[in-house]
């Protein structure tokens, strides 16, 4: 990156901002204020303005919000002219928020009904025994099945807190409990009142528009409701969609031109002025510098410069980050970008990713049928997808993963398990069903190699700053190898001879680790030991792989008729392909994240934000980055 | 030698399923706080499917301890 200034004269401002903005190149910052730099502020007209930029900004989301839908604004739109977006953002936010209000209501009150329900015919049955309701007050109210003690208890309370004066019916509900219905002089309604709430016993309270009724009328009116709530609820639906098909668009364009507003006028709170001059700064990727003041150059006139500030005048922690890497790597950078970005100044893994990642998918999957099934689903993907998204970035990872598993499953003869070595595919190197030795010993070798590759990064980043545990970090990754040969002639896989000069030299070695790692060193080197034995995970993924697979294929003389043994290979197969791509995914993930990227990964960068023209694709990517 | 057998077939199963049986706790445990989390901050997915998937190292290296005994026995 590099921080540029940019000095023009004042009343060239606005016009250079909207040049920027076109450009698209450079994430401003505000530039330390000094006696003959002052910011320029926003007098009472600008700020006013801006309060009412923010405000249809906030009317247009809301409404896109409430519709549901994101239409897209028409290309190469002009600017929407401000009042008139204000005027339609806000009225268009006011009728759907009314629109939203009075379906909320009409669902309250249908969830309100169905919670009566259930009691609807015991009720009913109660109120139909010729209670008379004038001037007294109705208690709604249910008891759990085995509540006849209770209500014997109730009764007796009931009694002796207001004599005779109250009805109590109880009758069976559909749901098992009681429905019960209380009627108390309305004069007694606060000590009835009490007493129920004193027994615990649930009471159901009427929407408000039943209220003051008899309980037959109540229930008929509810029921009629009910029948009648989800034709409104639709007729409500229907006036949204009318309001989405005849707003949808315009909301769409006042939302990208009145946000584009936005970014300038909040850009223009970050210049510093003096009598004359303006002075911005800020942000651009090196390799876009020279573009950059071309284009700056030709389209904001004459008195416009541009000039580097010198790297001593800023310091790495605040300089925002943008991952650049070759076209094959680029998808990979969607891992990368899954974890909080790399601190400027340290090491990329991207590239790393791009190897390590599908390499190892394709060693756990490895499997000709899978691998080609998975490139087929991934190139569909591709081709439904839009360039620099991330179901984009997906698919082309998904096809760099199936390319290894084809790959390794020529090399384990493996085609849908064992159906290759049937019709006389050939393991290249190794039966993943029979060789546990070698497949093991294959993915911990692999393991050792990961582990040092990051080790090396570590000691690589480390070298620049502290010297000596850069090389207590090579000096780690150097042990981890001399440990794995002095392994390897112990079992008599390299001559015996070597054992104990390897020996020594790892002897050797722990001093210089402790003097350049400290003292804990050699626990940490202890627990990176076990990293690379956390590699074991693509033998024991892939054997569980292969075998579900072999499980699969026997299947289809296992059930006397061929056909529904098929049925079942099938049904087998594709459960085995589903865990067979989710599985290995999440487990290489995890050796990325936790092995590799713990031995040099420093989090902590801050994303790249251009001050560039608003889309709605952008927008939404660095909430998800947020 | 053929209680030998038991003996060897026995701790293979323990083997694995011991450790399963641990990193099935333990991520009965990390499950529900992780589905809460995720819950409030949906950009902690990355957080929460490592956290879910490092117990079942436990399971793993059972496993392979397993392999690694069955075929001792010549299983």
């Amino acid at each position: 990156m590099s921080r540029i200034r940019m000095l023009g004269p004042k009343e060239q401002l606005q016009s250079c901002l909207g040049c920027i903005q076109d450009v698209g190149l450079v994430q401003l910052i505000e530039p330390a204020a000094t006696e003959v730099l002052r910011p320029l502020g926003l007098n009472i007209e600008q700020a006013h303005h801006l309060r009412s930029v923010r405000k249809v900004v906030e009317d247009v989301d809301t409404a896109l919000e409430l519709l549901g839908v994101t239409p897209e604004p028409p290309k190469a739109a002009e600017g929407f002219p401000l009042p008139k977006a204000a005027l339609i953002a806000g009225r268009t936010r006011r009728q759907l928020e009314a629109l939203a209000e009075q379906s909320q209501g009409l669902e309250e009150e249908r969830a309100l009904i169905l919670k009566f329900r259930p009691f609807f015919s015991a009720f009913r049955k109660i109120g139909d025994s010729g209670l008379d309701l004038d001037g007294i007050r109705v208690f709604y109210l249910v008891l759990r099945e085995d509540g006849e003690q209770e209500l014997r208890r109730m009764r007796a309370a009931l009694r002796q807190a207001l004599g005779d004066g109250f009805e109590l019916l109880n009758q069976p509900s559909e749901s098992g409990e009681s429905a019960m219905l209380l009627a108390v002089p309305t004069a007694d309604a606060a000590k009835a009142e009490a007493l129920l709430s004193e027994a615990g016993v649930q009471s159901l309270s009427l929407p408000d528009q039943f209220e003051g009724e008899g309980v037959s009328a109540t229930i008929r009116r509810m029921q009629t409701r009910l029948d009648e709530l989800p034709e409104a609820l639709a007729a409500l639906e229907r006036e949204r969609a009318r309001v989405a098909r005849e707003r949808g668009r315009e909301l769409a364009w006042i939302q990208a031109s009145v946000r584009d507003h936005l970014a300038t006028v909040e850009a223009m709170e970050k210049a510093v002025v003096t009598q004359r001059a303006f002075v911005l700064e800020g942000w651009v990727p090196k390799a876009a510098q020279r573009d950059l003041e071309r284009r700056l150059g030709s389209s904001c006139g004459p008195g416009f410069e541009i000039e580097t500030v010198s790297s001593e005048e800023w310091s790495g922690d605040t300089v925002p980050v943008v991952l650049n890497n070759p076209r094959l790597f680029r998808p990979f950078e969607a891992i990368t970008k899954m974890m909080p970005l790399p601190k400027y100044g340290t090491v990329d893994p991207t590239p790393f990713v791009a190897v390590f990642f599908p390499m190892f998918f394709g060693i756990v999957l490895g499997d000709i049928g899978y691998g080609t099934i998975l490139a087929a689903i991934s190139l569909i993907l591709r081709i439904r997808s839009q360039a620099d998204t991330t179901l984009r970035s997906v698919s082309e990872i998904g096809l760099a993963c199936s390319l290894f598993s084809i790959i390794f499953g020529f090399l384990y003869g493996e085609l849908f398990g064992d159906l290759g070595h049937r019709i006389g595919l050939d393991p290249l190197i190794f039966n993943r069903e029979e060789a546990f030795f070698p497949y093991l010993g294959f993915a911990v070798a692999l393991g050792l190699v990961h582990i040092v590759v990051g080790l090396l990064l570590g000691a690589a980043k480390m070298f620049r700053g502290n010297k000596r545990r850069a090389i207590g970090k090579g000096m780690a990754a150097v042990m981890v190898v001399v440990i794995a040969l002095a392994l390897m002639a112990a079992f008599e896989m390299l001559p015996e001879r070597f054992f104990t000069p390897l020996v020594i030299t790892a002897l050797v070695a722990l001093p210089v680790l402790i003097i350049g790692e400290g003292i804990l060193a050699p626990i940490e080197f202890v627990s990176t030991l076990g990293n690379v034995l956390s590699y074991a995970r693509i033998m024991a993924v892939g054997t569980a792989s292969v075998m579900m697979a072999v499980v699969a294929n026997r299947m289809v003389g296992a059930f006397g008729s061929v056909v529904v043994g098929v049925l079942f290979a099938l049904v087998f197969h594709l459960i085995n392909f589903v865990l067979g791509v989710f599985s290995p995914t999440i487990h290489v993930l995890r050796l990325h994240y936790v092995e590799f990227f713990g031995k040099f990964y420093s989090p902590g960068g801050a994303q790249y934000r251009p001050f560039r023209h608003w889309s709605r694709r952008e927008s939404a990517s660095d909430e998800r980055s947020e | 030698m053929q209680l030998e057998m038991v003996f060897l077939y026995l701790s293979a199963a323990l083997a694995v399923g011991i450790p399963a049986l641990a990193t099935g706790w333990a991520q009965s445990r990390i499950g529900p706080a992780a589905a809460a989390a995720l819950a409030e901050k949906p950009e902690l997915t990355v957080t929460v499917v490592l956290l879910i998937a490092i117990p079942e190292t436990l399971a793993i290296l059972g496993f392979v301890i397993a392999v690694l005994i069955l075929l001792q026995a010549g299983g």
